[in-house]
């Protein structure tokens, strides 16, 4: 940020504005209505200045600049054409430490006039740092065009009912679920439509009868595989709501800030072999983290229930009796195919894809490899890189073709990812040669001859 | 408004994507018909796309919320009218491409399953028009999830199967109930989930098979109707019962079967505060119910 954005009281306070343009009537609206008393120096005003002063809302102090002008100024507004003048009066107010404006000329001034949408008591203001003028008055028509102009009144007329609220619901967090429910309920929707009265006496009417509950709200949120744009909306506007992130390993920091910047963010593991904390501790958690009124989401990358344990947690939460949301995300499987240009399944390939975890346990090979090697189908293994020897030779041994190609995709669908092609029978000795990150998922069957005509993104 | 996706793009900390081009294609992924799951990328694509070549499974909430500045082209396929043949879809994304506009050709759920998607893309390749390809949350996904249980879990399965219930044949209008050429065997692992896409009309080749393979007869079954939609029902059986199910509750599709234990966990998911879903129909169906 090249600038500080803050609202600062000025009520009282003496602005001071040099030349004689109209340019400066407008910086006087926006003055005035923060309360400041203004002065103006300049000789030949033009018309509106003219009946400014006449009116007497602007005080004139004198035809031309000097430096003691300056004395008990909080603020400095200078629009003179002639840049001898407006060097000074930047020297000047810069060597007081005075906040200066120097109309169009950013070089010379020490604080820059926001773009402002005034619903007082809320006040948007929008800035380009005075690098694109144009987006900033487009941006400032969005955000003009989507806050109701009746925002002020609803926020005027729920300030009113803050002290009867606090009465009624002590803890903070029951408090805010009141007013965010209803801001944006059908309290909000009266205000928006102008029944201000029927409004007020409904929330007079709810205070009280409704028992905001104390438990908090688990989200369990696939993350998808890496790339934030590959979020989905309902995941998106949960990460903005969550008092509290518990996060994997896998989920990428630009996803991470999404949360609120006052969420606390928790990471729960999982690094292989070095679980920070047990799944059961993950259950425990975010039971305890509800139970204290917090909005929990539990962020994993891919989706939750495609070997991220998300049938566990909501098995958890649901004997505990709290509330949770379930949110697929797009899963590596699907990431890593698109963006490595190997469909799942095709017509001529392949009719099915079966996704087997490669997270084998204590290395054993409990799983039905005899059943995995059948024509026409796909194979997704998640989390194989360590188990690969494994896989490869009990597939060869259940009389897979030695030949199948083979695919190993690491930090799919990030800048980062790399993709290994080989055979079932090579993929040992090909891995030794590159250095793959996890996490790594990989794809087994005719259709990764398809990357070669098909890749597009690495 | 065209120009304020570049705004909108602020929002969202996204890797940085290359500018997509005049004539280029953009084949994505629109998710299983809740608009909350689409991601963000795709809702980037479609506010800048010239041309919109959309299938039946492509729900109108979805639709609505395309630039309206794009030209519509409706390649729904239904499995007995199609709207566009295959070669014909083809055909139109290679004509539109070659006049200069943006293509996106938005598919139901993820388009490397069961979307045809690479064979579309083969043909781009072919004509020289450059592409990309943006994932979706697959049907068995979304269905799944909003039915409140998972495809995997630890204590009951260690794989998921995703199968088109639907035979693969070469000609384009295929009726689907001819026999479906699949490893039954391979199918009826335990400890396995199995999703059919598109399996409705199968469904007592499925349950005859499955049992035969050596799937137990009482394995817990999902049957679900328009899943992640507003409208969705739930239907819970068990692989003996599921064809009479199917006709007892008249399910039409799109209708998921899902096969494995993992069913027995369904439990109504608190919706609570979801803008887009506002309520789902759930059947237990009584004789069935199970205990894990």
């Amino acid at each position: 940020m090249e600038y500080l954005p803050l609202f600062v009281r000025m009520q009282g306070k003496k602005a001071l504005l040099i030349g004689n343009n109209e340019t400066l009537t407008r910086k006087h609206t926006l003055l005035k209505s923060a309360g400041m008393e203004i002065y103006l120096v300049g000789d030949a005003p033009c018309q509106e200045l003219i009946e400014l002063i006449d009116s007497g809302v602007i005080k004139k102090t004198a035809d031309t600049y000097s430096e003691n002008l300056l004395d008990n100024i909080s603020i400095v507004v200078c629009s003179n054409e002639d840049s001898a003048i407006a060097q000074r009066v930047s020297n000047d107010a810069m060597a007081r430490e005075l906040p200066v404006n120097i109309v169009n000329n950013t070089e010379l001034s020490s604080f820059i006039f926001p773009s402002v949408i005034d619903r007082s008591p809320i006040v948007a203001a929008v800035s380009s740092g005075g690098q694109i003028p144009v987006m900033t008055r487009i941006l400032r028509n969005l955000v003009e065009s989507t806050l109701p102009f009746a925002y002020g009144r609803l926020a005027q007329l729920s300030s009113s009912f803050r002290a009867k609220v606090n009465a009624q619901y002590p803890a903070i967090n029951q408090r805010r679920r009141f007013w965010e429910k209803h801001l944006a309920g059908y309290f909000a929707e009266l205000v928006f439509s102008g029944k201000d009265k029927e409004a007020e006496a409904y929330l007079e009417d709810v205070i009280g009868k409704e028992s905001m509950s104390e438990t908090g709200e688990v989200y369990l949120v696939g993350a998808g595989p890496g790339d934030p744009d590959l979020l989905t909306f309902r995941a998106l506007r949960l990460i903005r709501q969550a008092d509290v992130v518990v996060y994997d390993r896998l989920v990428s920091t630009p996803i991470l800030e999404l949360a609120r910047q006052d969420a606390e963010k928790i990471h729960v593991g999982k690094e292989r072999s070095n679980h920070t904390l047990p799944q059961e501790k993950i259950n425990q958690l975010l039971v305890r983290l509800a139970k204290e009124g917090k909005r929990v989401v539990r962020l994993k990358g891919g989706d939750p229930f495609i070997f991220g344990r998300g049938g566990e947690e909501i098995e958890e939460l649901a004997a505990s009796e709290v509330p949770f949301q379930v949110v697929p995300g797009i899963t590596a499987a699907s990431g890593c195919s698109s963006y490595s240009g190997i469909p799942l399944t095709h017509r001529d390939y392949s009719q099915s894809v079966r996704f087997i975890t490669g997270h084998l346990k204590d290395g054993s090979c409990d799983l039905p490899w005899q059943e995995f090697v059948t024509k026409g189908q796909t194979l997704v293994f998640y989390m194989g890189l360590t188990g690969l020897d494994v896989i490869c030779s009990q597939l060869i041994s259940c009389g897979m073709d030695r030949s199948t190609p083979l695919a190993l995709i690491s930090k799919g669908t990030t800048p980062e990812q790399k993709v290994l092609t080989t055979t079932v029978e090579d993929a040992t000795e090909a891995v030794k040669s590159v250095e793959l990150k996890a996490p790594t998922l990989i794809i087994i069957g005719e259709v990764v001859r398809l990357r070669e005509k098909l890749r597009w993104f690495d | 408004m065209g120009k304020l996706i570049s705004f909108q793009r602020l929002e969202t900390p996204g890797y940085v994507e290359p500018e997509w081009q005049a004539g280029e294609v953009a084949l994505v992924g629109a998710g299983p018909g809740d608009p909350g799951l689409l991601t963000l990328r795709a809702y980037h694509l479609m506010q800048q796309a010239d041309v919109v070549v959309f299938d039946r499974l492509v729900s109108a909430d979805i639709m609505a919320m395309v630039t309206s500045k794009a030209t519509r082209i409706d390649a729904g396929k239904s499995c007995k009218k199609h709207v566009l043949t295959q070669d014909r879809t083809n055909e139109v994304l290679v004509e539109q491409a070659r006049m200069g506009k943006k293509v996106l050709r938005l598919k139901g759920g993820d388009p490397y399953i069961f979307g045809r998607g690479g064979e579309e893309v083969e043909v781009l390749i072919a004509a020289g028009i450059r592409f990309r390809v943006v994932p979706g949350i697959t049907s068995a996904q979304g269905c799944t999830t909003y039915a409140g249980f998972p495809l995997t879990h630890r204590d009951y399965a260690q794989s998921v199967t995703f199968v088109t219930g639907h035979r693969q044949s070469s000609a384009e209008d295929s009726d689907g109930r001819e026999a479906l050429d699949l490893n039954w065997k391979s199918l009826a692992t335990s400890a396995h989930t199995v999703v059919f896409y598109m399996g409705l009309g199968n469904a007592e080749t499925i349950t005859t098979e499955m049992i035969r393979a050596g799937r137990a007869s009482s394995t817990p079954v999902a049957l679900i109707e328009r899943g992640t939609r507003p409208e969705q029902r739930t239907v819970i059986t068990d692989l003996l019962s599921m064809p009479e199910a199917i006709i007892r509750n008249s399910l039409q599709p799109p209708t998921m079967i899902v096969v494995g234990e993992v069913v027995a966990i369904a439990r109504q998911q608190t919706i609570q505060d979801n803008d887009l879903v506002p309520g789902i129909e759930f059947h237990q169906e009584d004789s069935t119910r199970l205990r894990l």
